[in-house]
């Protein structure tokens, strides 16, 4: 169901340049929301990301990412899992600081249930059911004119039921929506925009990417509600207090949907 | 046209080499998707709010589409297969052993195998170098049976093979007494066939006496 994104009258009482500053200031610092303390490398190897398929899955252009096989076994190499992973939550806490709609996708079902109270508690969306063809690609005739796509999709697992990958990825590519996906030995990493190679299938990993997926969006939201008070504090002026929604961020209005025509909006959907 | 796009603006944006769709661009990835920022730039979509963050922090790799093909030529598997120095001693272990007294608890993290106890232990004795390298394996096995674990040899079946094989050889003259017993039965056959019809009558009536 669309959100409605909040209006422009909300942030009045900011000039532009601050405006700007709030959203170009967290870019200037290689880790603004502190991702990286969120998880170490023994963290990823007790929850078994390691763990891929057996020789005779594996995809060729994972091959990059696999450190070793150990008896038929892929071992992914956690090195870059970690690298991978930093920058992916990196861009979900940017995209979820601005105020973007994030998708978290899986066709998994035995974890189905985690993803959509995962997508819940960070007061985002989840689809885990089947995949109509145009979802993305044909959202106006779905839904009705003026929705807003989602500006990012995670993939808690890259394949749908029968092991092909999901439509929602080639999608995402065609309607220029950037992807986060977890990518097992036996998933193609082409299109997903910022992929990370470890185990989609043993629920001690799913649970542990959910977790970090929720911290760092509550995170970055809760960043962005406390950065304005915390720039009005620093520069002493705090009568000029801007005024929080019930959304409980700030924000320019998004941009309009893509053919261009901007939507009348009115209410200010609390998470 | 305003733009917003990135923190170096976009003069750099003309600059950049035309990939082809088969050649990773020779410069390293572009900063942004190069159809997003042409769409961008003609005005077509509107300037989407992840784009100066992908601008700020690159993927490592560029999402763009590669063929998937099967390698051709000889199957160069890229991917080394890991061993260690123990397997050696741990595939002989399996081999002897079997799974070992113990099922594997993996539940917990830092779980100990009977096999990796016997592994260190084998080290362990090796380091000390006071045994041979033939009776290392006894030698640990003695020394495990000595900590309390009890290893029982696989293969029940072969060891009675083994001892069955082992019975008919150990008596040869025993064999040799059922040689002739079994040349004299045959040359009593050879007899008996060439008196068939009196023996016969006397053999039918003979099983039933009563």
């Amino acid at each position: 169901r669309p959100r409605q994104p909040a209006g422009p009258a909300v942030s009045a009482a900011c000039t532009p340049a601050e405006d700007d500053k709030l959203l170009t200031e967290p870019l200037s610092h290689p880790d603004f929301f502190s991702v990286k303390e969120l998880f170490t490398l023994k963290d990823l190897f007790d929850a078994r990301v390691h763990l891929g398929h057996k020789k005779g899955c594996r995809h060729r252009f994972m091959e990059p990412y696999i450190f070793g096989c150990r008896l038929d076994q892929d071992i992914i190499d956690l090195d870059q899992t970690m690298q991978h992973l930093q920058l992916a939550l990196n861009f979900t806490a940017h995209v979820a600081y601005r105020g973007g709609i994030i998708l978290f996708v899986s066709r998994k079902r035995q974890f189905c249930h985690l993803v959509e109270s995962t997508a819940r508690a960070c007061g985002e969306y989840a689809h885990t059911r089947y995949w109509q063809g145009g979802l993305l690609t044909n959202a106006h005739v779905q839904f009705g004119p003026g929705v807003r796509l989602p500006d990012l999709l995670v993939f808690l697992s890259t394949l749908n039921n029968v092991f092909e990958p999901h439509v929602a990825i080639r999608d995402a590519a065609k309607m220029n929506i950037p992807t986060v996906g977890v990518v097992d030995t036996n998933c193609n990493p082409c299109l997903i925009t910022y992929p990370i190679p470890g185990n989609d299938d043993s629920p001690a990993a799913v649970e542990l990417y959910c977790k970090l997926f929720r911290m760092t969006i509550i995170r970055a939201k809760d960043k962005r509600r406390h950065m304005p008070l915390l720039q009005f504090h620093g520069t002493g002026s705090a009568s000029r207090a801007p005024a929080l929604g019930t959304a409980g961020w700030l924000g320019k209005g998004p941009p309009s949907p893509v053919h261009g025509d901007p939507t009348a909006v009115t209410a200010v959907e609390g998470l | 046209m305003d733009d917003h796009c990135g923190v170096n603006g976009l003069a750099w944006l003309e600059e950049q080499p035309r990939a082809l769709g088969w050649i990773q661009s020779v410069s390293g990835p572009p900063l942004v998707p190069r159809r997003t920022r042409n769409l961008v730039r003609l005005g077509l979509l509107e300037k989407p709010l992840w784009l100066d963050v992908y601008a700020a922090l690159p993927p490592l790799r560029e999402p763009v589409y590669r063929v998937p093909r099967p390698r051709h030529g000889g199957a160069r598997d890229p991917i080394a297969p890991i061993f260690y120095r123990e397997d050696s001693v741990r595939a002989r272990f399996y081999k002897v052993y079997g799974n070992g007294p113990r099922p594997f608890d993996l539940t917990q993290l830092n779980f100990k195998s009977t096999c990796q106890r016997f592994v260190e232990k084998y080290n362990e004795l090796k380091e000390e170098g006071k045994i041979e390298e033939e009776k290392l394996f006894e030698e640990t096995g003695k020394a495990l049976l000595a900590s309390g674990i009890l290893l029982q040899r696989r293969g029940v079946d072969k060891v009675a093979q083994q001892e069955q094989q082992g019975a008919g050889s150990r008596d040869p003259a025993l064999q040799l007494q059922l040689q002739m017993v079994l040349e004299e039965l045959q040359e009593k056959r050879k007899d008996g066939k060439e008196q068939p019809p009196e023996l016969a009558g006397a053999q039918k009536e003979n099983p039933c006496p009563s």
